[in-house]
């Protein structure tokens, strides 16, 4: 392409160019991809030829396969899977047995999301009750029964008993030690218990992270996703970080710290499609078909860590798949049904439902409150942006200075400062579900916190509960709540990105819950003492309970973490999933839009695409637009006046083959029809450039160095010392023009999920 | 034999007391303000009340729990009485917890062993074994690992094969930490 020759024929004619056309770039194969749905028989026989070629790529093993930190070639796996299964279609006529086998291909899909599924549902009951029996164990032990916790050691004691009156089967530490249940003593033990377990779960997760599965700590959803775009991490889904995952998870969640379950169960049920799917070589051993049971997985992590199976299917949709055809929406959904029976029916947490903090709702809200949702909604971006930048600050000083040196030490340090500040608040005490349950609910009768301490007026029948001035109990919750957030903020900023596995939604939608409950606290006060005020419209007069706190608590919860990780649809589907009600869409919408709105005004990513860049994963967001104006010519590799590597058609030989191999580090070549005209045949990945020469050095009797390559496909010549390689040739690249525009080649890139592109120029071939 | 019937005794202890329990797998919880709070308003004690019992679920209501234990003290205010309660039907299922309480106390044991066999003495053995030991070079592929771990199948026995296996998995690890602590490429 270098060749002044090459530079005449840019000003040519029509004519000439469609004779350019037709050189050996357009070949037998490539129609064969583009026409996948022909049915005809002589097709049929034409793909059976060229499927049992590729299945004679076996014999080179690990064609197909690729090396760890490159990008899938979404286009060729594809094309794979299609002649496979078109081989599949063919051979079904032939015997029974191939029937069923067909049959078996066809429902393997199914099959493994069921699988996928039902393990997700164990797994996530298996980490739910142990992390609600380890946290637990930080405040005491339940002696006649060691494996419960403390509200199943409760469960049964069939007495009347009061409120602090607590049920005696439960010991905390003070009791245990001989000590009484109050007092500055106890209060001591307890304090130095609850530190050292802390510490102790910690240092077991960190350093078992450490030891086993590096790749499990964090929350996972940023790889997810830079894996579910096409990205190939060796062991980030495989055995060994599935269970450190699980055991960590249980261990970093039950030391106090700031994080929650969440975006690793995400990673969990990931690690678990990867698994199964090897049991189904259709999806094992292709990773584009690999891809659509991971996301079916995803929608099953959040389907099971949220109980909200459509959310779930949402989320997957919305924030972590790449590429989503309609066929891996209904799989996801079977998946996540599954996946959220299998673990309603282990019912972790004794309520009948899948999380701890479901809610139940029915009140009727005014339209006076868009306003305090929306600016609830604004509050959460803020919040949310903070996070976001003062985390990214924080992670970005971690990995470029000496303290990612020390990882262990780091999680020990933020565990006890943790720990230290979290004990004297009872509501950073509490198990971060529990407070955001807390603050989700109403205050009825069985909620016996200060955050309930109303005046209320038992002896009018006829309401059941009615408006009431709050009394000093409400005010002191709500100043131990205001230190509470931003404690937890100041917390989770440091916590997310330590080296266990921790996620963010827990906290941020703690953080959103706690904001929001003060504000819908305010709004319920201003409504009681001023009740006939215009904005209420009359509907606080009658004495009803016209506000509710627990629901600006939801709708602040859903904006921080609207706000953090940009979701919307899935964000108030798993909402409302949470809550059981519908007519709470609007609330939750406004909250999400609004803090969508002021966090894309602030900061231009979420969480997770601030993560990938940070990491500076090859992540091609399909949301962000090209703004450069240039050429494909312009961007190619190598530019125009440096040479291309390419390989010749049939005349090298395995010596120049190895050669070229050694001295660059391309990832594929182009193959043309000679050095002098450099029309295009296809294109030959290095990987498999050099599993096939290794695997002919080992099989094939006869090869020298001196042997030619062939990759025409059509006569390998007499002699048996010639390496043809026309199987593991590309014929159909995707290639452009060299005038192509920029935009174009990126959308190519993004919609067709392609790997490399070959640049022409009237069919010669320039990168 | 004494080391026998100290554990047939222990074992006879947790059996018995665990069945002696009454661990039931559901109830009916109800919470009442005290009746004191209700009827006069002036005393407003905190104390609210707590009853579990253990009927079916359609008798999980004031009627079926409270009455029948405090039916004298609310005698013939009923109506006023029993709309402050609440109650819920609860199950759950003790079997599952005490199985998944214990197998996951035993994995991080058995994590927690292996740990400390690869820090303590998995360095002593390996020294020992660097002398003789061969290294694969062809194993960094995933699905060459079928063809070679068969071919020891043949040769080695299963020791060498879990040696090998370990050995690949270690290696792996290390290019794990590699990228998280010392390059910080990965997970930050």
């Amino acid at each position: 392409m270098n060749s002044p020759v090459e530079e005449d024929i840019v000003d040519i004619t029509p004519g000439l160019q469609q004779a350019a056309d037709t050189t050996p770039t357009s070949h037998g194969t490539f129609q064969l991809y583009e026409h996948p749905g022909r049915t005809s028989s002589a097709s049929a026989n034409w793909d059976a030829v060229i499927f049992s070629g590729m299945q004679g790529d076996d014999d080179i093993p690990g064609i197909g396969q690729y090396d760890d930190f490159h990008t899938i070639d979404w286009q060729r796996d594809i094309a794979r899977d299609r002649m496979r299964h078109r081989y599949i279609v063919k051979k079904r006529q032939d015997s029974l047995w191939d029937l069923i086998k067909g049959a078996h291909d066809a429902w393997s899909g199914w099959v493994c999301v069921l699988l996928v599924g039902v393990c997700t549902g164990v797994v996530a009951g298996v980490i739910d009750i142990g992390a609600s029996w380890m946290t637990d164990l930080k405040f005491g032990i339940c002696p006649q029964a060691f494996w419960f916790n403390r509200e199943q050691c409760c469960w049964s004691s069939n007495e009347t008993t009061f409120d602090h009156g607590n049920c005696s089967q439960w010991l905390t530490w003070p009791q245990v030690f001989g000590e009484s249940r109050d007092g500055a003593g106890a209060y001591v033990i307890s304090y130095l218990f609850y530190i050292a377990w802390a510490l102790v779960f910690a240092a077991l997760s960190a350093s078992l992270v450490r030891m086993f599965a590096p790749y499990a700590c964090g929350s996972g959803i940023p790889e997810i996703k830079t894996i579910l775009s096409g990205f190939i991490i060796r062991g980030y889904l495989g055995k060994w970080t599935l269970i450190i995952k699980v055991v960590g998870l249980i261990l970093s969640v039950s030391s106090g710290l700031s994080l929650g379950k969440e975006g690793p169960m995400v990673h969990i049920a990931s690690c678990l499609g990867n698994i199964l799917s090897y049991l189904f070589p259709k999806y094992g051993r292709n990773e584009a078909k690999k891809r659509e049971i991971l996301s079916a997985a995803a929608a099953a992590g959040v389907s099971v860590a949220f109980g909200a199976p459509i959310g779930g299917v949402l989320f997957s949709l919305e924030e972590v798949s790449y590429y989503f055809p309609l066929k891996t929406l209904w799989r996801s959904f079977f998946c996540a049904l599954i996946a959220a029976f299998i673990l309603r029916s282990i019912n972790p947490f004794g309520n009948e439902h899948s999380v701890l903090f479901f809610v139940e709702y029915n009140k009727p809200w005014i339209f006076f409150e868009l306003i305090p949702f929306v600016a609830l909604g604004i509050i959460g971006g803020c919040i949310a942006t903070i996070f976001i930048k003062a985390n990214i600050f924080w992670c970005r000083y971690r990995k470029h200075s000496k303290l990612g040196q020390y990882p262990v030490t780091e999680v020990l340090i933020v565990t006890l400062v943790t720990a230290l500040i979290s004990y004297p608040n009872p509501y950073t005490r509490m198990n971060t579900s529990q407070l955001i349950y807390l603050l989700f609910n109403q205050c009825g009768i069985s909620n016996s916190d200060p955050l309930c301490d109303y005046d209320r007026n038992f002896t009018d029948v006829n309401s059941a509960i009615e408006k009431a001035a709050a009394r000093p109990g409400v005010y002191g919750a709500i100043g131990l709540l205001c230190l509470a957030l931003v404690l937890k903020l100041a917390m989770t900023v440091f916590t997310f990105g330590i080296k266990v596995p921790c996620g963010l939604f827990i906290p941020s939608l703690a953080l959103g819950a706690i904001a929001g409950r003060i504000v819908g606290i305010g709004v319920e006060q201003l409504a009681y003492h001023y009740p006939k005020i215009w904005i209420f419209s009359g509907e606080c007069s009658t004495g009803d309970d016209c506000i509710t706190p627990g629901l600006y608590a939801m709708v602040g919860a859903a904006a921080v973490l609207g706000g953090v990780t940009r979701m919307t649809v899935s964000l108030v589907v798993i909402m409302f999933e949470l809550t059981g009600g519908v007519r709470y869409i609007v609330p939750l919408m406004a909250a999400a839009m609004a803090s969508k709105w002021v966090g894309d005004a602030l900061g231009r990513q979420g969480i997770y695409d601030a993560h990938i860049a940070l990491n500076g994963y090859p992540f091609l967001d399909s949301k962000d637009e090209f703004q450069h104006t240039s050429l494909a010519a312009d961007v190619m590799q190598p530019k125009r006046n440096e040479t291309l590597a390419v390989i010749t058609q049939d005349s090298m030989t395995v010596d120049d083959v190895e050669t070229l191999l050694k001295e660059t580090e391309h990832n594929g070549y182009p193959v043309v029809v000679s050095k002098e005209s450099q029309y295009l045949v296809g294109f030959v990945l290095r990987r498999d450039l050099n599993l096939a020469i290794a695997n002919a050095r080992r099989t094939l009797a006869g090869l020298t160095g001196q042997s030619p390559v062939v990759f025409g496909g059509t006569a390998p010549p007499a002699g048996a010392a010639s390496l043809p390689l026309s199987r593991i040739l590309d014929m159909a690249p995707i290639t452009v023009t060299d005038q192509t525009p920029m935009e174009t080649v990126v959308d190519m890139f993004r919609k067709l999920g392609l790997r490399q592109t070959l640049v022409t120029h009237n069919g010669w071939c320039k990168d | 034999m004494l080391l026998k019937y100290i554990v047939l005794c222990l074992t006879t202890i947790c059996i018995v007391s665990v069945s002696g329990q009454s661990y039931e797998d559901k109830r009916c919880k109800c919470v009442c303000p005290s009746p004191a709070a209700v009827f006069n308003s002036s005393a407003t004690t905190d104390h609210r009340r707590h009853y579990i019992a253990n009927v079916p679920p359609n008798k999980c209501n004031c009627e079926g729990v409270i009455l029948p234990r405090d039916g004298a003290e609310i005698k013939g205010r009923e109506q006023e009485f029993c709309p402050r309660c609440e109650c819920k039907y609860e199950n759950r299922n003790t079997t599952i917890i005490k199985v998944v309480v214990i197998i996951v106390i035993w994995v991080i044991m058995l994590l927690v062993v292996y740990m400390g066999f690869l820090i303590c003495l998995d360095p002593l053995i390996n020294k020992r074994a660097k002398a003789s030991y061969q290294e694969h070079t062809n194993e960094d592929d995933e699905s060459t690992l079928s063809g070679p771990s068969q071919q020891m199948g043949l040769r080695g026995n299963v020791l060498n094969r879990v040696t090998h296996q370990q050995d690949k998995w270690k290696k792996q690890v290390r290019e794990q930490r590699r990228n998280i602590y010392d390059r910080h490429t990965m997970l930050n």
